[in-house]
């Protein structure tokens, strides 16, 4: 019984097939959250998959239906070995982004897993139903080990992160005795790059809106109008020039962060972005001016215009158009001001002349609206778990203050009050979230080795008390 | 037999419902000439309507394909009646801008004409099914009440004016010999307020173009990699924002006009008032060349715009860095601006200012700007027959806002171009609900009767 043993068995589970084996069945539900037509399959994931394996590994199901209409159940699934142990709150999303069927290279189905060399194929490979799924495995590995954890576990899936986690904060809040634990850790998203085992402490926000210029109805014959009516294409496009320069850097004073710690300089210090292969080229110049890449994304804002359209593009006619649309997101990181983010846009737009600029909600169907959230650096949780992995790896991993992205983590740190430990498994050119997701089976395999060794180090001594 | 007889002949033609009933056949054909697969409507409207129609008042008809490939044929219809009378080229165009059917008010719909209380709407009523056929239905008025014109009729009908009008110098060119005449009386484009009658004798030029950003395939996760990669559309807005100002002024120099505003179109121009009438959008009075009048902005200057823009998938939003970005522009021109300096003014414009990533194409098509002076001896006596008809004083315009392949006739036919429009500024042209006013067809309909009875009268210009 010893921590090499649980991490060999793990690696043999994994080397013998055991991984693709659970991974294919659960591949294969199409749980598609953003497709209301599948509500009842997202339950058939954690009736059929999940809670079986739950239980196979001496956890208690708890399901919580969804207050959110149209929201998908929430399992919590805990192993409390004795109430002097810590306890260890784990998450993952059972919810996919729709399969895009029919647009994945050789015809692929996004819903059979397929093997090809390193990657393997299928949608929710890498977000997230493969990271879970390995977590689970690992933690298996441990108790069959050792007989027993060692500590507790409490493990929820939700099944509706794709479709911005709704009804979540409302079952957390409601239940906080449930969920309560004394650390969260997790995994999902890429690491920095497939050989580089990574920590991110928190996640940058995202707010979307609309800037909006709508002047009149119907187009106007730009010949006998042009020069006489006001151009809401030319409105919204200097507006927009107002708010990010011509090298992406954000103008709204008010709307970037506090300047970098020192803390974070060091940590985002030597982190190259590893765009892997068929990944795009990063353009040195775009961005906070003096910030390295890694600063500008892991610790820096940003404005995007996500669309962009007037008139009528596909069939361009001689007219003034009547409105513009941009669709827009702000990213930001933890100490930024997201609650006055749009209040703050309002009064640049109104101080640089630009009153006929309306700020409206976003389509419904790209709503996000994500708190900024960091755990610490120096946060002992997060130095024991770099520690960890460093027990594992020879190297400490790389620590990150904040992923690009952003995910519902306020609910584990500011509702729950935990210290929040990502750990991802998946790598930056993925396809998340487009057709042909995938993930690098020698990744994976360098994954389960790390989470078993978080996992059994979890039962030592010496965790943070 | 005489000049009210003929007005009183086409009161009842509008009155008996002929008009409604020829514009009706003519608006149902599906002249898109912007859809290639619409090349046999296009056919359709010279071969079963057009052509049937002008025998019948003694034209004799010649149908010509385009030069230019994808382009619509044309057609010259010509009434000879004696070598020593004047001859009169008069032109229009069959083809029509895209139906947009799924965007009009609910109940109409462009293949059909709908009339509510002045309005007649449908695809052409305005521009321009609505203009040629005023002109022919007078004309068969006079013919009908004269028995004779009294002066010599070419009718040019093109079918691709919407597409830029591909070929039609061409056309001009080649058939100089059967187009030749005196002068050019035709109708396009809106009254400058729909009460009054309005000539004009050129129009702006307009010269489309797109400027893109392409940097990439694909989008890429806005979380994972915002703030590193460039943004398509924030780079163009940036270029566009660079050329015009947030008030519409343009901004850089190769593109406005090469000096100021002549004397004698200032003096046409400044006071003119501009009345779109009911329904018209109301004007910007901040918006466009600082200083001037409304008059001088639309009649006297350039004007750059951006006519639709788009970057991302706008009907699917996602969460990611777009790869490229679009926008069609367009510079709308007067004389004597050179329209040959836009694209590499443009392309020094942008380089010098950090966009050397914008890429710029020119749509084949660019239409020239054009002018007469005011006081031509054709002008004054278009003015004089129109103010005879109608009591009421003619708005003088030396060019459209608007653009017209007028250089075709005045550079290349070299005539003198007299435009008498019969629409109006609100008349939805180019947009869904596109139409007409029922009071001001009819009265175009008594002017043009007018204008053509005294062309037949033996007191033209020399």
């Amino acid at each position: 019984m010893s921590r090499a043993s649980a991490i060999e068995n793990a690696l043999a589970y994994f080397d013998d097939g055991g991984y693709l084996a659970e991974l294919g069945p659960r591949i294969a539900i199409p749980t598609e959250s953003q497709n209301p037509e599948r509500l009842a399959v997202l339950r058939d994931y954690l009736e059929q998959e999940m809670i079986p394996a739950f239980e196979a590994m001496g956890h208690d199901c708890q399901v919580f239906e969804n207050p959110a209409e149209g929201g998908g159940p929430v399992l919590l699934a805990c192993r409390i070995e004795d109430s002097a142990f810590p306890t260890v709150l784990g998450y993952g999303h059972g919810d996919v982004v729709r399969g895009q069927e029919g647009n994945w290279k050789n015809d692929r189905d996004p819903w059979t897993i397929e093997q090809d060399g390193d990657r393997v194929y299928g949608r929710g490979t890498a977000d997230n139903k493969g990271q879970h799924i390995l977590n689970m495995a690992a933690m298996r590995h441990v108790i069959e080990t050792r007989g027993s954890l060692g500590f507790n576990s409490k493990f929820m899936i939700e099944m509706g992160e794709e479709n911005g986690s709704a009804g979540l904060e409302q079952i957390v809040s409601e239940n906080k005795e449930a969920f309560s634990a004394d650390v969260f850790i997790a995994s999902d998203g890429p690491r920095i790059s497939p050989d580089t085992p990574t920590i991110f402490l928190g996640a940058r926000g995202a707010k979307n809106f609309d800037l909006v210029v709508d002047l009149r109805e119907g187009g106007h014959h730009s010949g006998n109008w042009g020069g006489l009516l006001a151009n809401p294409g030319i409105i919204l496009a200097q507006a927009l020039a107002t708010i990010v320069g011509p090298t992406g850097e954000l103008l709204v004073k008010d709307l970037l962060p506090p300047p970098i710690s020192n803390s974070v300089r060091e940590a985002l210090k030597g982190i190259a972005i590893d765009v892997g292969e068929n990944g795009p080229e990063i353009d040195p110049e775009w961005g906070a001016p003096g910030l390295t890449p890694a600063e500008r994304v892991y610790a820096w804002n940003i404005f995007e215009i996500l669309t962009m359209t007037t008139g009528n593009p596909a069939n361009p006619v001689n007219a003034v158009p009547p409105k513009a649309r941009a669709h827009c997101q702000y990213r930001f990181v933890a100490g930024s001001k997201r609650d006055e983010a749009l209040d703050i846009l309002r009064r640049h737009l109104d101080e640089n002349g630009f009153e006929q600029v309306r700020i409206e909600p976003p389509p419904p169907g790209n709503a996000i609206d994500f708190k900024a959230t960091r755990t610490e650096l120096d946060h002992p949780w997060a130095i024991w778990v770099r520690d960890a992995i460093e027990r594992t790896k020879g190297t400490p991993p790389a620590l990150l203050p904040s992923l690009g992205g952003s995910i519902c983590n306020d609910i584990f740190t500011d509702i729950l009050g935990l210290p929040s430990i990502w750990i991802p498994h998946s790598y930056g050119a993925c396809s998340q979230h487009a057709p042909n997701e995938h993930i690098l089976l020698s990744e994976f395999r360098d994954a389960i080795s790390v989470m078993t060794g978080v996992y059994w180090d979890l039962g030592e001594d010496g965790t943070p008390s | 037999m005489s000049r009210q007889a003929a007005i009183e002949r086409i009161d009842t033609y509008m009155e008996g419902g002929g008009f409604l009933d020829d514009l009706s056949r003519r608006v149902a054909i599906h002249t898109e000439s912007q859809e290639d697969t619409q090349i046999g409507e296009l056919h359709r409207y010279l071969d079963e309507e057009m052509q049937p129609y002008l025998e019948d008042m003694g034209f004799s008809c010649e149908k010509f394909e385009n030069s230019i490939e994808g382009g619509g044929p044309f057609l010259i219809a010509t009434r000879h009646e004696a070598d020593d009378l004047p001859t009169v080229l008069s032109y229009g165009h069959g083809d029509v801008v895209r139906g947009y059917d799924d965007q009009w008010h609910e109940g109409l719909s462009p293949w059909t004409i709908t009339k509510e209380g002045n309005r007649w709407y449908g695809r052409g009523t305005a521009d321009n099914k609505g203009q040629h056929t005023i002109n022919l239905s007078a004309l068969k008025a006079v013919l009908e009440e004269r028995g004779k014109l009294g002066f010599n009729v070419k009718v040019l009908l093109e079918t691709g004016e919407e597409r830029g009008s591909p070929g039609l110098r061409e056309f001009c060119q080649a058939q100089s010999e059967k187009l030749k005449a005196d002068v050019l009386v035709a109708s396009d484009g809106p009254r400058l307020s729909p009460d009054r009658p309005t000539i004009f004798m050129g129009s702006r030029g307009v010269f489309n173009f797109t400027m893109r950003v392409d940097l990439r395939e694909g989008g890429h996760h806005s979380g994972n990699w915002g703030g590193l990669l460039a943004n398509p559309g924030v780079i163009l807005t940036h270029a566009i924002s660079s050329i015009v100002s947030p008030k519409g002024e343009v901004l850089v120099d190769g593109l406005r006009p090469p000096g100021p505003i002549p004397n004698s179109v200032r003096a046409a121009i400044t006071n003119l008032k501009i009345d779109g009438g009911e329904g018209a959008p109301e004007i910007d009075p901040d918006w466009g060349e600082p200083g001037f009048t409304a008059g001088e902005k639309v009649f006297g200057w350039n004007t750059f715009e951006i006519l639709a823009y788009t970057t991302g998938t706008p009907g699917k939003p996602v969460n990611a860095v777009p790869p490229s970005a679009e926008a069609t522009c367009h510079i709308r021109f007067v004389p004597p601006t050179d329209s040959h300096g836009f694209i590499p003014c443009l392309r020094e414009h942008l380089d010098a200012n950090g966009f050397s990533m914008v890429e710029l194409t020119a749509s084949r098509e660019c239409m020239n700007a054009t002018r007469l002076d005011p006081d031509h001896p054709w002008a004054k006596w278009v003015v004089a027959s129109i103010e005879k008809t109608s009591g009421r004083k003619v708005d003088v315009l030396p060019n459209l806002g608007g653009s017209l392949p007028n250089d075709a006739f005045s550079e290349i036919l070299a005539l003198p171009t007299i435009w008498v429009p019969h629409s109006y500024a609100a008349c939805s042209q180019h947009a869904p609900n596109e139409h007409i006013l029922e009071g001001v067809s009819h009265d175009a309909l008594q002017v043009m009767t007018g204008l053509w009875w005294d062309m037949g009268d033996g007191n033209t210009p020399q």
